[in-house]
């Protein structure tokens, strides 16, 4: 189950994802990015309340980068958990995405 | 054991669970609920805990999305035990034959254009499981392996 609320900071479309970004999630949280990648010229995904990502919740978030990159939209993701951070660095995203430690808000 | 998932202890018996998946996505909920289950009773901190259910979903969801057991009745089945030196998994299901311990690796490496879609599940399989061991039994894929927990137990 997850949870996605919005909110406009600073010029920052801020993202709050809550739950879990499993692979019965992932399809939610990827249509939340776009819609906001879509709409705004920068997004910040707020994972700090996300307690688990699996390779699906990771592949969303992927996509949204790609269609960031696309639109040339400024996208961050913000706030890991120890646990979801090492499954972003195990895989590798800290390469490819911005990665803060807090809201860039 | 189907409906009612297993997790039992006592002084002489190690803590073990044992349960059997459906080919449907919805029973991650499940999943994730035996496991949280047997991490209590084991004494595993939120890390053991978070590994071994992703672990269990990347194998399961492949199973469902590539082994072809979506919509098959218990299509998988889990095992799994706290021993001295971690927690050993048994994940076995009746897909198409697939040894996840001499799948391609990832170019992890790879910039946003040239990320590939696949393999990065069992890419963290590895990266967070020891002693990956796979074989065919008649038409069953079996991989076991261990989590180490040394320094994971809560207290």
């Amino acid at each position: 189950m997850i949870h996605v609320t919005e909110e406009t900071k600073s010029g920052w479309r801020v993202l709050s994802v809550r739950g879990r970004a499993d692979a019965d999630a992932a399809d939610v949280l990827e249509a939340a990015l776009r819609a906001a990648i879509d709409q705004h010229p920068k997004v910040a995904a707020d994972f700090s309340a996300l307690d688990y990502v699996s390779s699906a919740g990771l592949r969303a978030v992927i996509q949204g980068a790609r269609a960031a990159e696309a639109r040339q939209v400024e996208f961050a993701v913000c706030s890991l958990s120890p646990n979801v951070r090492k499954v972003f660095d195990m895989s590798g995203l800290h390469h490819i995405l911005r990665i803060h430690g807090e809201l860039p808000c | 054991m189907k409906d009612t998932p297993g997790v039992w202890h006592n002084q002489a018996i190690p803590y073990r669970a044992e349960f059997s998946l459906n080919g449907d996505l919805s029973e991650l909920e499940r999943l994730t609920a035996v496991v949280a289950q047997f991490c209590t009773g084991c004494a595993l901190d939120d890390a053991a805990e978070f590994e071994l259910n992703l672990v269990l979903e990347e194998l399961f969801v492949n199973s469902l999305r590539h082994g072809g057991c979506e919509g098959m009745r218990d299509c998988a089945q889990v095992r799994m035990r706290c021993a001295a030196n971690g927690v050993e998994v048994e994940y076995r299901d009746r897909g198409r034959p697939f040894d996840p311990t001499s799948a391609p690796n990832v170019n992890i490496h790879a910039p946003l254009a040239e990320r590939s879609d696949g393999g990065m599940g069992i890419h963290l399989v590895r990266g967070i499981m020891r002693e990956l061991r796979y074989e065919r039994e008649g038409e069953w894929n079996r991989v076991t392996m261990l989590r180490p927990v040394a320094t994971n137990r809560k207290g």
